[in-house]
C-alpha cells in the first residue's frame, strides 16, 4: 500500500500544487502587464483559492462527476477501497454517510484539541498579572485563532452526528445526496489546513470578528483566513441542504413530522440557518479580500493615508453583514447539543418525552426569532439610536422558546426512573452549564445593563457557558452514548465518569470567573490586565479559570484515551445496552454497511417508554405480526 | 398525585430559600468598581434587578433538577419504566406567557432607561476625543489645546464627540458604566454626568491591533473650577454655541 492511496495525503499535495499554480498565475500575468513578477497578497490570495480546488481535485471527490460529463455510469461503491484494508476508507472519498459521519467527527475532535491547546497556551500568560511569555502579536494571533478553530470543530462535530444519526433515526439507506455529502466533508480539510497555515504568513490579529479597517490592514494571513472560512462555508451550504432534502423526502412510512426522533428537529432548525446564513460570511470575508487584494473600498472610510481614498466604505456595513451570519451561527452550534439533550433524557429516565411538539417547535422559533437579533452585538458600535431599541426587544424574545425547552426538560425528568451512566452525567452537566449561559444572556440583552458589560470578559464566560452547554457538554453525551452502537464495545464507565467530575466543576469555575472577572472591569481580548482589579482579588481568579481550562484539557484527553482502549478491549455492548426505542438501536452494533437489512415502518410514537408497542418495526416482523 | 402536591411545596420553599442565598452569593462575589456617575447608578439598579430574576430561574432550575435526581434515581434491580406522561398544555403555555411578560417588562424598563441616560441636557459640556493606534487626543470645541489626560469637572453633564485616525476603538471608563465604540469616518457620541472626583482610567475596548492592551488614558473628575482651569479658557457648553 503506498501512502499516495491515501486521499487526505493526495489532499495536501494537492493543495499544495494548487496554492504553487496559482502563484505562478500571479506572477506570469504580473509579468505580461509589466509589473514586478512577485507581490505577496495577490499571489497568496489566488494560491489559496487554486489551494482549495487541488485539494478536492487530489483526493478525488470530482472523479464520478467528470465521468457522468463524459456519459460514464459510476456504480456506487461499498466497503472500503479494494485491496486496501478497511481502516483507509476513512482516509479518503468515501459515499457511505457512517464513514462521512466518523470523518466529521474525527476532524472535528482533532480541531477541537488544536483550539484547545492554543487556549492553554494563552490562559498560562493570563493566570499571573503582566505580560510573561506571549509576545502581544502572538497574543493578538491566537485569540482569533482559538475563537475560529472551534467554530470549525463545532461546525464539524454538529455534522458528524447529524450525517451519522439522521439517515439512521429516518431508517434511510444513506443520505439523499452521498457524493454531494462527501464533497461537504472534503471542503473541510483545505478550510482548515488553509486556516492554520495562515500563523506562518503572519496571522491575523483581529479576533474571530475580523472587523475593519484593522482587517483591511493587517498581514497576508488575513486572505488565508478569510478563505478558509469560504470553503468551510460551503462545506455547510452543501451539508445542511443535504440535511434537509434527507428529513424531508426520506422518512419512512407512517413517519410524520411530529413523529421524527427530536434530534432530527434540531438538525433540521440547525439546516436552515446554514443554508440560508453562511453566505453572508462568505460574503463579509470576500468583501474584506477584495478591498485588500484589488482596491475595493466596501468598508475604506477614506481616512487621510488610505491607498483607497475613495471615502464612500462604511466599517460598520461589515458588522451588519457579520452578525447575520454570526449571530444565527451560534444557533447553528446550540440546536442539536439541545437536540441531543432532548433525544437522550428520555431514555435515561425511562419516560416519555415532556412536550414532544412544544420542545420540537420551539427549535424553530429559536432558529427563526435567531435572524432577527444579530444588532445586540453592535449596541455600542454607534449605529442608529433606534436600532438599540428595536434589536433589545427581539433579543429578549429569544429567552421565551429556550426556556421551554428547560422546563420541558424538567418534565422529562418529574416521575422516571433516572439512572446516571456517563451520557445521562454530561446531559444534566449540559442542562447546568446551559442554564448558567442562557441566565447571564438577559443582562446583556437589556441595552443600559449590557453597556458596563459588552466587550468584558463577562461575554466571554456567557458565550463560553452557551458553547459548552449547548454544545461541548451534549456532543460528549452523544460520543459516550453512541460509542457502543460504532464500535460494537462498551467504553469505561469509570474513566467516564472521573472524566465528568473533573470536567463540570471546573468548567463551573472558569465559566463564572470568567463572568466575575469581566464585572470587576477586564475587558476581552487582552493580553494584560491591571492587578488591583476587584480589589486585588482578579489575579486569584485568573489563576483558578488556568487551572480549571487545564483541568478540562485533561478530562478531553482522558476521554480520548479511553475510547482508543475501550475500541480494542472493552467489553461487547450487544445491540442495544441503553433499551432505547430509538430505530438505530434495533439494529446490530457495530452497524452492518446497508444498515437496514429489511424497509422500516413507524408503528409507535418515538418516547413511549412504558408502552409495550415498539416505536418502529421492520418489514419481515410487520409481515409476521400480521399472520 | 397528592404525593407530587407535597413535593411541590417542599421544592416551593426550597426555591424561595435558594432565591435569596444565590442572589446574597452574587451580590458577594460579583465585585462591580465604585459607581462614578449617575448614569452608574441607574444602570446598577438594573443590573440589580437582572441578579434577582437571575437567582430565581436559577433556583428554579436546579432545585427542580437536583430534587428529581433524588427523589426518582432508579433503585438497584429496578428494571420498570417511568410514569406514562406526555406534556401537560396548560403548563406549556404558562411558561411560555410568564416568560414573555417578564422580558417584555424588562424591554420596557430598559427603554425608559436608556432615553433617560442618552438625554440632551441644556448645559451639557462638549468634549472631543480623538482615538488612534494606541492612545488618545481630547479637546475642546474651538480650542487647539490637546490635553493627553481627560480632564472632567465633577457634575456636569459630559457629551463626547468621538472620532478615530486609523481604526475601531472603544471608550470605557468602568466606574462611569456607559462605552461607545469610535469609529473612523463618522462621529460617535457618549453622555454621562462624573459624580465622584478622583483618578480613573480610560480603556479602549474594542480590540484595535498589536498595543490594544496598551491603550488607556488617565481621567481626572475634579472640581469645576479646575475644570476651568485646566483648559485655561471659557468653558464652551452646548447651549452657549
Amino acid at each position: 500500500m503506498s501512502l499516495f492511496s491515501l486521499g487526505l495525503v493526495r489532499a495536501i499535495v494537492g493543495q499544495v500544487i494548487g496554492t504553487l499554480t496559482g502563484m505562478v498565475t500571479v506572477i506570469l500575468f504580473r509579468v505580461l502587464l509589466g509589473l514586478p513578477a512577485w507581490a505577496a497578497e495577490p499571489a497568496w490570495t489566488l494560491g489559496a483559492v487554486f489551494g482549495i480546488i487541488g485539494a478536492l481535485w487530489g483526493v478525488g471527490i470530482f472523479n464520478d462527476w467528470a465521468k457522468w460529463m463524459k456519459g460514464e455510469e459510476t456504480p456506487m461503491r461499498h466497503g472500503p477501497p479494494e485491496g486496501q484494508p478497511a481502516w483507509t476508507r476513512y482516509f479518503g472519498v468515501d459515499y457511505n454517510h457512517k464513514v462521512i459521519g466518523i470523518q466529521y467527527t474525527v476532524w472535528g475532535i482533532f480541531l477541537l484539541l488544536v483550539g484547545g491547546t492554543i487556549a492553554l497556551i494563552f490562559r498560562t500568560e493570563l493566570a499571573e498579572a503582566g505580560r510573561q511569555f506571549l509576545s502581544l502579536e502572538l497574543y493578538n494571533n491566537f485569540i482569533g485563532m482559538h475563537g475560529f478553530i472551534m467554530i470549525f470543530a463545532i461546525l464539524l462535530g454538529v455534522g458528524g452526528m447529524a450525517n451519522y444519526l439522521v439517515p439512521l433515526m429516518l431508517g434511510a439507506e444513506d443520505m439523499a445526496f452521498p457524493r454531494l455529502n462527501a464533497l461537504g466533508f472534503w471542503f473541510n480539510v483545505p478550510g482548515s489546513i488553509l486556516l492554520l497555515s495562515s500563523l506562518f504568513v503572519g496571522g491575523w490579529d483581529s479576533g474571530w470578528t475580523a472587523y475593519p479597517p484593522l482587517s483591511a490592514r493587517g498581514p497576508i494571513g488575513y486572505q488565508l483566513f478569510f478563505l478558509g472560512v469560504f470553503a468551510v462555508g460551503l462545506s455547510s451550504i452543501v451539508g445542511s441542504l443535504n440535511l434537509l432534502v434527507t428529513i424531508i423526502r426520506m422518512r419512512p412510512k407512517g413517519m410524520s413530522l411530529f413523529k421524527m426522533p427530536i434530534f432530527c428537529w434540531a438538525v433540521f432548525a440547525t439546516s436552515m440557518i446554514q443554508l440560508t446564513a453562511t453566505q453572508l460570511i462568505g460574503l463579509c470575508f470576500l468583501m474584506v479580500s477584495t478591498q485588500r487584494a484589488l482596491g475595493m473600498g466596501f468598508f475604506d472610510p477614506g481616512l487621510a493615508g488610505s491607498t483607497l481614498m475613495t471615502g464612500l466604505g462604511d466599517p460598520i456595513l461589515f458588522q451588519h453583514l457579520f452578525w447575520f451570519y454570526s449571530h444565527p451561527a451560534v444557533y447553528i452550534f446550540i440546536l442539536p447539543g439541545l437536540g441531543i439533550i432532548s433525544e437522550l433524557l428520555p431514555v435515561f429516565s425511562r419516560k416519555p418525552l415532556f412536550g414532544y411538539k412544544w420542545i420540537a417547535l420551539s427549535s424553530l422559533a429559536i432558529a427563526l426569532v435567531g435572524f432577527i437579533v444579530w444588532g445586540h452585538h453592535m449596541f455600542t458600535s454607534g449605529y442608529g439610536e433606534v436600532l438599540r431599541y428595536a434589536f433589545m426587544y427581539s433579543t429578549l424574545l429569544v429567552a421565551v422558546p429556550t426556556g421551554v425547552k428547560f422546563f420541558s426538560w424538567l418534565g422529562t425528568l418529574w416521575g422516571g426512573k433516572l439512572s446516571f451512566e456517563t451520557p445521562m452525567l454530561f446531559v444534566l452537566g449540559a442542562i447546568s452549564v446551559f442554564l448558567i449561559g442562557g441566565l447571564s444572556g438577559p443582562i446583556l440583552g437589556t441595552v443600559p445593563s449590557d453597556l458596563p458589560l459588552h466587550d468584558t470578559y463577562f461575554v466571554v464566560g456567557h458565550f463560553h457557558a452557551t458553547m459548552f452547554g449547548g454544545f461541548v457538554f451534549p456532543f460528549f453525551a452523544a460520543l459516550y452514548f453512541w460509542f457502543p452502537k460504532v464500535t460494537g464495545r462498551m467504553y469505561n464507565e469509570t474513566l467516564g465518569k472521573i472524566h465528568f467530575a473533573l470536567m463540570t466543576p471546573a468548567f463551573w469555575v472558569q465559566t463564572l470567573g470568567q463572568m466575575g472577572v469581566g464585572v470587576m472591569g477586564m475587558r476581552r481580548r487582552v493580553a494584560d490586565y491591571d492587578p488591583t482589579l476587584g480589589g486585588g482579588t482578579i489575579e486569584a481568579w485568573h489563576l483558578a479559570i488556568t487551572i480549571a481550562g487545564f483541568l478540562i484539557g485533561f478530562g478531553v484527553l482522558l476521554m480520548i484515551w479511553n475510547f482508543f482502549q475501550s475500541a480494542e478491549v472493552g467489553v461487547l455492548a450487544g445491540d442495544n445496552p441503553w433499551r432505547s426505542r430509538s430505530p438505530e438501536w434495533q439494529i446490530p452494533s457495530p452497524i452492518p454497511e446497508h444498515s437496514f437489512a429489511t424497509p422500516m415502518m413507524v408503528k409507535g410514537e418515538p418516547y413511549d417508554y412504558g408502552l409495550p408497542e415498539p416505536y418502529v418495526v421492520f418489514a419481515s416482523a410487520a409481515t409476521a405480526g400480521d399472520d | 398525585m397528592q404525593n407530587n402536591t407535597r413535593h411541590f411545596s417542599i421544592i416551593g420553599v426550597l426555591v424561595v430559600i435558594f432565591t435569596f442565598v444565590v442572589y446574597w452569593v452574587l451580590d458577594a462575589v460579583l465585585q462591580f468598581p465604585i459607581q462614578g456617575s449617575t448614569q452608574a447608578v441607574a444602570i446598577d439598579s438594573m443590573i440589580q434587578g437582572h441578579l434577582w430574576i437571575i437567582a430565581f430561574l436559577f433556583s428554579l432550575v436546579t432545585v427542580f433538577m437536583v430534587y428529581s435526581l433524588f427523589l426518582f434515581r432508579r433503585r438497584e434491580g429496578d428494571d420498570e419504566e417511568g410514569q406514562y406522561f406526555h406534556g401537560h398544555t396548560g403548563l406549556e403555555i404558562a411558561w411560555t406567557v410568564l416568560p414573555m411578560i417578564v422580558v417584555i417588562a424588562f424591554g420596557y424598563w430598559a427603554t425608559v432607561m436608556l432615553a433617560d441616560i442618552t438625554k440632551r441636557q441644556d448645559n451639557e459640556i462638549v468634549i472631543n476625543a480623538e482615538g488612534f493606534q494606541w492612545g488618545w487626543n481630547f479637546s475642546l470645541p474651538n480650542s487647539d489645546q490637546i490635553s493627553q489626560e481627560l480632564i472632567l469637572p465633577v457634575d456636569m453633564p459630559i457629551r463626547m464627540d468621538m472620532t478615530s485616525k486609523d481604526v475601531l476603538h472603544n471608550f470605557w471608563v468602568p466606574e462611569f458604566r456607559v462605552k461607545q465604540d469610535i469609529v473612523p469616518g463618522r462621529t460617535t457620541h457618549l453622555r454621562f454626568t462624573p459624580t465622584v472626583e478622583g483618578d480613573y482610567t480610560l480603556i479602549c475596548s474594542e480590540l484595535c491591533g498589536l498595543n490594544h492592551t496598551g491603550m488607556i488614558a488617565k481621567v481626572r473628575v475634579v472640581p469645576q473650577a479646575e475644570f476651568a482651569t485646566f483648559w485655561s479658557q471659557e468653558v464652551q457648553t452646548a447651549s452657549s454655541k
